[in-house]
């Protein structure tokens, strides 16, 4: 991409990345033109796949057995700090829990954050959720050192042996893109049934921010520091110890902080196994009748929780004031008379909900709403697919149809259309822009096939282009056996559909999330309204907003699309204004001396600054796309997804990793392709 | 049929039989509690009778796809609602190793079927007779499945019997998995609302039968000549042109059960519960918002005369 910028507009040098351009475009005309002759162009012929999945599952199942009685042990031992947790925050009288968070509150934060934990902790104890709450607590007390330990071992060992870097790096990344949804078969395999698998899983999760956290963090510890210990004569240990982690802790903190909140985000994903009688069960079972108002009161419990512990460990991370620890005791001792009067007048057991009303309210008015809106939403719903989904996914020869567009596609008009591009493209080529010529013609070849139907030489290659031109060749050839595993796996028609459904959602996402963004960073009041409803996006368990997406358009592809924007978008809107925000206020200045307008400064000054930013933002968009897949797969989605979701109840380890596995490897690749892009463009900046 | 006998004869011999032994009253028989509320109705029921004959319960909410390790590994005492049309491979497996058993039918009669929310009748005249459905895609038909019909069949994880009518009756509709039962729930409440067509798979008991008015579609009756022999049935071509074959549901327990509590297997062996019973139970919780504790507890003392005998059989 670095070419596209500067030297192309002289005459037509065949950069590597024309030239990888032009290859692609060659293939994808070569298979558009054989695909009548060869079918096995499009659909990969079954008998070329190797049982992959069963051999996945019969490898595996061996393995675990092989651990099993090891594990079983360990399950044993974690067993007890569950309990006692468990027995501390549910036997301990609720006001003695909310005295003690209210303490930790004014100790961390002055009366902000006592307030922020009396008010959090008060509606988790109003809602009538507070047994199952605690519960969730203490699977988070428990999980979080855990995940705590393990991503802290993992960024010392990347610390301490720079040759394990890479394949380290490369193993949090997976625990990050598999689906925790696809291992929890194993997982249960091994550790036996119960709160074990969810706190495991949960560690699983949330050990890779900590981990890349503690690698930052030491990484970035002064050289003048870490000479001093060494010439103080200290061993590697008591330097690692005394010198360098605790220069780190700033940055570790952070890691703690981000290790708490993805603990949080996975409680309803243990709660699917069960065994725990907890906030997530309770979602889970509103979700199941459908009920949105107590679905959405539950799910609030849970962004209740994440709210408060997220600004409590912000403070501890990044905050040094502390506050009078005399008051801490005196609200501490405030819950403890609160609990002895109220155990005194046999008062003690947690009130019922009082949302119960509320819950309810909500609930019929999604109801009236759909009632009144019906004919609309179904518009609505049927512009989307003709006009979008449709197309892209089975292309307009097939998607445009009399009952659709009106008329029916026909063979001249897929000439006219390439035609057109063909025009387009020698303009483009014409006036200096080659890389934007080839491109519209992919583009127009793409939209008239329909992802799902792209063949399959096509695919490999295009992506080994786009990993060639923006990371480099050895990138290349990883893409490619990658993608291969998939297609052997015979995974790869899920693979296309998947690649479908989220990709069109990241294209809405980038757009409309951009387009956000921009807003909320030249106006303060957008932000103001925005930052909450990002807040809540990331934390409430989606399965919630499931109930009124069906509700108002159906089950099928437009609901999970809905669905998996409804969370990808959060980061596209964050980074774009925080991109745009931190432009350095000195080249601001230079242009507005050198007379620039608002919107010159926008375009050219501000925006081109924040692209790197912007492209890490569509990086994580494109993560948090992927990972709503799964969940997508409730709404009744095809492709991997609903093979996961199906293993897990089928109990089939084989398609259930391999389908998890196929899963990474794509958002792998996406991941480590825009990561190249926007390091290109950080170089072109001068920025590293 | 021969095991509607087989359970009767078991009925009969408890009754006759001598008290078994009570076993380790101390120690807690843990009961599954699953996704839905018929379950809980169902365990809670049975957990009731434990516990009049002296026993302990705890109730440990469990996964239905996910709770066969836990009981294969004792974590679990028993499971009490087991629907056939509904369950993992790995039960099979399970049961074929020995660590898990099936302790007999639960004696719900369950009724699976095509299935819509009653004012659909007024969109597509001539229904409840399947025929009506053959000039009537039109008004089913929606973006993703055009030109043919929509057919809410169950989530893929549960198989898809829509599909396979659709093709066994020939008729123009798309079977679209439905992912979840909160989605089939929300297809209902929607279409309900709206007054839009609906036309799905869904089964009986279950607490939405009621509250959406859901109705079946008239078919012929399932059965094993229709499933293996295209030439039964209305459609001379194709097998499945029929209803479901009829789902059982059965009760399973774990194999060290019998003899860590003798009498509390032979109550659960012998335990049976009728829908009429338990679908007002399932609408006074989910319809009337009770607590499942308060309903079960409201039916056990009005009904002692349906599980009384099965507890005193197994301990007197």
């Amino acid at each position: 991409m670095t070419e596209a910028t500067a030297p192309e507009r002289s005459a037509l040098p065949l950069t590597p990345g024309l030239t990888a351009a032009l290859l692609t475009l060659l293939v994808g005309a070569l298979c558009l033109l054989l695909q009548p002759y060869a079918p096995w162009l499009i659909a990969y012929p079954a008998g070329w796949t190797l049982p992959a999945t069963e051999w996945v599952g019969g490898g595996l199942e061996t393995i675990l057995n092989t651990i099993k009685p090891t594990v079983r042990w360990f399950s044993w031992a974690i067993s007890f700090p569950m309990s006692w947790a468990n027995w501390v925050l549910a036997g301990a009288p609720w006001a003695l829990v909310i005295g003690t968070i209210t303490a930790i509150g004014w100790h961390l934060g002055g009366w902000r954050m006592a307030l922020l934990g009396l008010v959090g902790f008060g509606f988790v104890l109003l809602s009538g959720y507070w047994r199952e709450s605690m519960n969730t607590l203490s699977l988070v007390v428990v999980s979080v050192p855990l995940a705590m330990l393990l991503g802290g071992a993992i960024g010392l060992l990347a610390n301490e042996v720079p040759r394990l870097r890479n394949p380290l790096q490369v193993a949090l990344d997976a625990m990050q893109t598999v689906p925790t949804f696809a291992y929890l078969t194993p997982l249960l395999l091994l550790f036996g049934f119960g709160p074990v698998v969810g706190l495991v899983a949960s560690a699983i999760y949330a050990a890779p921010p900590m981990a890349r956290n503690v690698m930052l963090g030491l990484e970035r510890v002064e050289p003048e520091v870490k000479e001093a210990g060494i010439m103080s004569g200290a061993t590697r240990l008591q330097q690692l110890m005394l010198v360098e982690i605790p220069a780190a802790g700033r940055q570790i903190m952070v890691g703690v902080n981000q290790c708490l909140m993805a603990a949080l985000s996975m409680v309803i994903i243990a709660a699917v196994i069960g065994g725990f009688d907890d906030i997530g069960w309770e979602v889970l079972l509103t979700m199941r009748k459908a009920q949105f108002g107590q679905a959405l009161l539950a799910g609030l419990v849970i962004v209740t929780f994440a709210i408060v512990i997220d600004r409590m460990s912000a403070r501890l991370a990044l905050e040094r004031e502390r506050f009078d620890p005399r008051v801490s005791w005196a609200l501490f001792g405030v819950g403890v008379a609160t609990a002895a009067v109220l155990a005194l007048t046999g008062t003690a057991t947690p009130p019922d909900g009082i949302f119960a009303g509320a819950a309810d309210a909500v609930d019929q008015t999604l109801g009236t709403f759909t009632a009144a809106n019906g004919t609309a939403l179904d518009a609505i719903k049927n512009g989307a697919m003709f006009y979008g989904l449709l197309p892209l996914r089975i292309g307009l020869d097939e998607a445009v149809l009399p009952f659709t567009w009106g008329f029916q596609w026909t063979q001249s008009m897929s000439l006219w259309l390439f035609a057109a591009g063909a025009l387009a493209a020698m303009a483009a080529t014409l006036t200096g822009r080659a890389m934007t010529g080839v491109h519209v013609l992919i583009g127009v070849g793409i939209l008239e096939t329909g992802v799902a139907n792209l063949p399959w030489p096509f695919v490999l290659v295009a992506a080994a282009a786009l990993a060639w031109s923006s990371v480099g060749p050895r990138f290349a050839v990883v893409t490619v056996l990658l993608l291969g595993t998939i297609l052997v796996s015979g995974l790869w028609e899920r693979a296309l559909l998947s690649l479908y459904l989220s990709g069109s959602a990241v294209a809405a996402c980038a757009l409309v999330g951009g387009a956000l963004g921009l807003l909320a960073a030249v106006s303060k009041p957008a932000w103001a309204i925005l930052r909450p409803l990002c807040d809540m996006l990331q934390t409430i368990p989606l399965f919630v907003f499931l109930i009124p997406v069906l509700m108002f358009f159906q089950i099928g592809e437009f609901s999970a699309f809905l669905a998996i924007c409804a969370y990808a978008i959060v980061p596209m809107i964050r980074y774009t204004r925080e991109g745009l925000v931190t432009t350095p206020p000195e080249m601001l200045e230079a242009a507005t001396a050198s007379g620039a307008t608002r919107a010159q400064i926008m375009w050219d000054v501000r925006l081109p600054y924040a692209a790197p930013t912007v492209l890490l933002g569509l990086n994580q968009t494109i993560l948090y796309a992927f990972a709503m897949l799964v969940i997508a797969a409730l709404i009744g989605t095809t492709g991997l997804g609903q093979s996961i979701y199906l293993a897990l109840g089928q109990a089939d380890v084989g398609l259930g990793v391999s389908a998890g596995a196929a899963m990474a490897i794509l958002a792998f690749i996406a991941d480590r392709l825009v990561q190249g892009f926007a390091e290109d463009r950080r170089r072109v900046l001068g920025l590293s | 049929m021969k095991r509607t006998l087989a359970t009767t004869t078991a009925i009969l011999l408890a009754c006759s039989a001598h008290a078994a032994d009570l076993g380790a009253t101390d120690e807690p028989i843990k009961l599954a509690i699953n996704e839905w509320t018929g379950q809980h109705v169902t365990t809670h029921v049975a957990g009731e009778m434990l516990k009049a004959a002296g026993y302990q319960v705890e109730y440990v909410t469990a996964g239905m796809m996910n709770q066969f390790q836990a009981i294969a590994d004792g974590d679990i005492s028993a499971t009490l609602e087991i629907w056939s049309s509904n369950v993992s491979d790995e039960y099979a497996k399970k049961i074929e190793e020995g660590s898990i058993v099936e302790i007999g039918d639960l004696g719900l009669d369950a009724k699976e079927g095509l299935a819509y929310p009653a004012h659909v009748a007024e969109l597509c005249p001539g229904l409840p007779a399947w025929e009506a459905l053959k000039d009537c895609a039109g008004v089913f038909a929606t973006a993703e499945t055009l030109p043919m019909g929509r057919l809410v069949d169950y989530p893929a994880d549960w198989g898809t019997p829509g599909a396979e009518r659709m093709a066994g009756f020939g008729l123009p509709f798309k079977a679209v998995p439905a992912g979840s039962e909160g989605a089939l729930i929300a297809e209902m409440r929607a279409s309900t609302e709206k007054k839009s067509p609906l036309f799905l798979v869904f089964w009986q008991p279950h607490w939405a039968m009621s509250a959406y008015d859901v109705q079946f579609v008239d078919v012929p009756v399932g059965n094993d000549d229709c499933f293996n022999d295209a030439s039964w049935g209305p459609n001379p071509s194709a097998t499945m042109d029929c209803g479901f074959s009829p789902t059982r549901i059965f009760k399973a327990a774990w194999s060290g059960m019998e003899d860590k509590w003798p009498a509390a297997h032979e109550i659960l062996s012998n335990y049976q519960l009728a829908v009429e019973d338990a679908q007002p139970m399932m609408g006074a919780i989910d319809v009337d918002g009770g607590s499942v504790e308060d309903v079960v507890a409201a039916w056990m003392s009005e009904n002692e005369g349906k599980w009384k005998p099965v507890v005193e059989a197994a301990t007197q």
